[in-house]
């Protein structure tokens, strides 16, 4: 194969000792990227090797990129809706193709600036480090770039993601050692840093033309409800997510989508997803039971519609690295996450959106949650212990 | 004694196709089943420390002593065959790797015993023998993997009687294959026999097929029914389901044949270590079993021609011992292990899969459903033709999901949290966490599973060795 022969010819001067011996992570990167690497079990041990033989076919690579395939329903419909909004708040007449092309160009800049920024530190890091550039990077990329408001400036943009990388995940020792979520982290950023960037009514609508001074307000479901404003969206636009919002958390059924490959593949733990929905649901049924404002007498379920709940519960909150990881543990993170993010949204006038500070808060539990369950196991074997002992001695 | 049927739902059986046949041959029929070279391996056995008894030139008989463990003396590792020493192979730092013995050609000598009707029934002189012939290095102990220490006391001896790894051996066959071996019923039921004048005998067998086995009418042992996917067979899982190891105590293992072995030697006087092993996998001409002594030279002639580069696994191919490699991976040491039942020939996987991160793929086995071929198993639709071969599959990464262990392993312990305690070393951890109940190849099929592709099984090894040196044992 021609692109074998490519990088084998290219492999010595990057491999120890050759010319571009710093750049080996980088390359390894691209090489790996194209082709599966050929180590065999055992690795270079010549001698007898004790272990499994024999590998499952998955690795990260596979995982990461079954990811991004999730959020690509999301993604595309981000990208109409974006042209739509646009449309909408103009009173343009554009066709689908027109609205798609427009929310195309305006994502595009967003999404190179978030990987070029966030991948330059990863390859950095890893070059820096002797290690393989890791993947993770490639699902982080994409979920930030689809959490923002459209409008954001990409100065602002790249200062998050590079935040989001070295504070949230390379101090800590790269991808699987990071206890937050990075691409919260990225957005939290933007939204404790540059607040009328991010919240409001004014950001949520591209402008269609090149200068930004024209805003035009779109508010967002939750915006409407923090102001005690009616509802203009019914729940089914809420649901097929016509809506204002960040880039692409607003089509719950995009999300489904996703949510749906990922659970097909295993890939997300349906425990999190499950136990979030019934948590949020419960904190919603329980707030209506109050009743005490118009907030807290929104139907339970138009909490799973709005803002960035059915996105954070599908593909922020089962990131396995910064998720509880037991089984039990699991159900509680999820069910917090669901009720924590409801309960912001309803009693805390400061924050619109919930969901995001709910999943950052219990990643800072779940190590915790996890030390509980597991606890439990080491106490039941210490008393198996005591037991064995008394038998025994007597 | 019976029990009830103890059934397991965690687990995998991995469908690779080749497994032996019910057919016996001598492996080398013209020289009465006797091949020229066998080697005895010190690197078979966890922390031998060996100090040789033998130079090169001695002549030796079937169960002459060759070296001894410097931490447990006394206990000599035999020759399997009559012979000469022909060479003492070293590797790094004057490492001894095996003690290779040319057979005599014709008749063998084996060393007798002399075994009265008495001794059968006296635990003492029962181990004294054992540890005289050498047999008691067959013997395991758990926690740690190592042999046991001569006088120490199990609280019970675990035997598994049925394999559920890929590639499955099939010991009611085994036992009654030939007339003329020491592996025969027989001889089964006196090692099972002597051995409970130790400490009580669980045998362990498959609910499904063993239940009308002569196996499950065995005398002097509780018998067990295990159902479920592996490691239903893996004697790891039968110890927690049938007596939990708990801080301080010990149990022991031995396979199937080594009791055979031992039955043997209690019933002739005779040092016998004749085995029936599997030659098993997708590239095996015919896979079927074959008549050998411990530490035969394994041939390449069985395989099928054109079958590339082969790599030869003592044991099971999720847990098992690869022969040492050439840097072309090609195998280059072909010795037999010690207490090995099959010897399984997978493909290496060394090459290079273009967009293999990507492409849907029908012929890769996987559990995570992230392949087609995954998905479709999940239905009920294997398959046919899925590749087993050596390939990773990928890069090492930092462990990363989460979940994928907790399905395969059928014991009460968190494996991700057991195995990042083994990875920061903390001892206490380790402990608490149940290191005691494993060994490596409890966890084998995490190994198999993980997207990160760690080695998991060396730093449980590892953890284990760091909490026996810390207990001084």
């Amino acid at each position: 194969m021609k692109l074998r022969d490519f990088f084998d010819r290219l492999k010595p001067s990057f491999s120890k000792g050759g010319r571009f011996e710093k750049l080996s992570s980088t390359f390894e990167a691209f090489e790996s990227f194209a082709f599966t690497p050929n180590t065999v079990t055992g690795g270079n041990m010549r001698d007898r090797y004790r272990g499994c033989h024999i590998r499952d076919a998955v690795d990260l690579k596979r995982t990461i990129i079954t990811v991004v395939i999730a959020l690509l329903p999301a993604l595309l419909f981000g990208m109409w809706n974006i042209g739509y909004q646009t449309s909408m708040a103009y009173g343009l007449d554009w066709g689908f193709w027109h609205r798609f092309w427009f929310g195309f160009l305006r994502m595009l800049p967003i999404i190179v600036v978030s990987y070029v920024v966030g991948l330059s530190i990863e390859f950095l890091f890893a070059e820096i480090r002797h290690e393989e550039v890791s993947e993770g990077f490639i699902g982080t990329g994409l979920i930030i770039s689809m959490i923002v408001p459209v409008t954001v400036p990409l100065w602002q943009l790249a200062i998050a993601v590079a935040f989001a990388v070295i504070i949230g995940k390379e101090v800590f020792g790269g991808s699987g050692y990071n206890f937050l979520n990075p691409a919260l982290v990225a957005r939290a950023f933007l939204f404790f840093s540059y607040p009328s960037h991010m919240s409001g009514d004014h950001v949520w609508i591209a402008s269609p033309f090149h200068f930004a001074g024209d805003a035009i307000a779109g508010a967002t479901p939750l915006g409407q409800l923090m102001a005690s404003r009616p509802l203009t969206a019914s729940a089914f636009d809420m649901f097929l997510g016509t809506i204002p919002g960040s880039t692409c958390e607003t089509s719950v059924l995009a999300i489904l989508l996703g949510a749906a490959l990922l659970l097909i593949t295993g890939i997300a733990s349906w425990r999190i997803m499950l136990s979030i929905v019934i948590g949020g649901g419960l904190m919603g049924l329980l707030f209506n039971a109050i009743g005490a404002n118009e907030y807290m007498q929104l139907p339970f379920y138009c909490h799973y519609l709005m803002g960035g709940f059915a996105f954070g519960c599908v593909f922020m909150a089962t990131d396995p690295v910064t998720a509880a990881q037991t089984n039990a543990g699991k159900w509680i993170y999820g069910f917090l996450i669901g009720a924590f993010a409801v309960a912001l949204r309803v009693l805390n006038p400061a924050y619109p959106e919930g969901m995001m500070l709910a999943i950052l808060l219990m990643n800072c539990f779940a190590p915790l949650i996890d030390h509980c369950v597991v606890a439990i196991n080491i106490r039941r074997r210490k008393k198996r212990w005591l037991a064995a002992e008394r038998r025994t001695n007597r | 004694m019976k029990s009830d049927t103890i059934r397991i739902t965690k687990g995998l059986d991995i469908p690779i196709p080749g497994a032996a046949q019910r057919e016996l041959e001598l492996l080398f029929p013209s020289h009465d089943g006797v091949q020229y070279e066998y080697a005895v391996k010190p690197t078979d056995y966890v922390g031998v420390a060996p100090r040789l008894l033998v130079s090169e030139g001695d002549s030796v008989i079937a169960g002459s002593p060759l070296f001894e463990d410097k931490n447990n003396p006394g206990i000599p590792f035999v020759s399997p065959v009559s012979g000469t020493v022909k060479a003492i192979v070293r590797g790094e730092k004057r490492k001894l790797l095996s003690v290779i013995v040319e057979a005599d050609e014709g008749l063998q000598r084996n060393r007798q015993f002399k075994i009265t009707d008495a001794d059968l029934t006296d635990a003492e002189k029962i181990r004294e023998m054992l540890v005289e012939s050498g047999l008691w290095n067959m013997l395991r102990q758990r926690p740690f993997g190592i042999v046991p220490r001569p006088g120490s006391q199990p609280k019970a001896i675990f035997i598994s009687a049925f394999d559920s790894s890929p590639l499955p051996v099939d010991y009611d066959y085994i036992l009654q294959a030939h007339r003329s071996l020491a592996q025969s019923r027989e001889n089964f039921q006196q090692g099972i026999t002597v051995l409970s004048q130790i400490a009580p005998v669980h045998l362990s067998l498959d609910g499904k097929s063993q239940r009308d086995s002569f196996l499950a009418n065995t005398a002097n042992a509780t018998v067990h029914f295990f159902e479920g996917p592996h490691p239903a067979g893996l004697v790891g899982t039968q110890i927690a389901y049938i007596d939990p190891i708990n801080k301080g105590e010990t149990v022991w293992t031995i396979g199937v044949q080594d009791v055979a072995i031992i039955g043997h030697l209690f019933h002739t006087g005779t040092y016998k270590p004749d085995r029936v092993v599997a030659f098993c996998g997708p590239n095996v001409l015919k896979p079927i079993y074959y008549s050998l002594f411990a530490g035969s030279d394994i041939p390449t002639t069985i395989l099928k021609d054109g079958s590339g580069k082969q790599r030869i696994i003592c044991g099971d191919v999720l847990s098992g011992v690869s022969m040492r490699r050439t840097k072309d991976n090609i195998a280059s040491d072909s010795f037999l292990s010690a207490s090995c039942d099959k010897v399984c020939f997978i493909p290496e996987g060394d090459y290079y899969d273009f967009m293999g991160w990507l492409r849907p793929n029908l012929r890769k086995f996987s559990i995570s459903r992230t392949f087609l071929s995954g998905i479709l198993s999940k239905i009920k639709i294997q398959c046919s033709k899925i590749d087993f071969d050596t390939s990773k599959h990928g890069s090492q990464r930092p462990l990363f999901v989460t979940g994928e262990f907790e399905k395969l392993v059928p014991l009460d312990i968190y494996p991700m949290q057991l195995i990042k305690a083994c990875i920061v070393g903390d001892i206490e951890l380790m402990e608490n966490l149940g290191i005691y109940e494993v060994e490596p190849e409890d966890l084998a099929l995490c190994e198999f599973a993980d997207t990160s592709k760690t080695e998991i099984q060396a730093i449980i090894r590892e953890g284990l060795e760091k909490v026996r040196k810390e207990l001084g044992l």
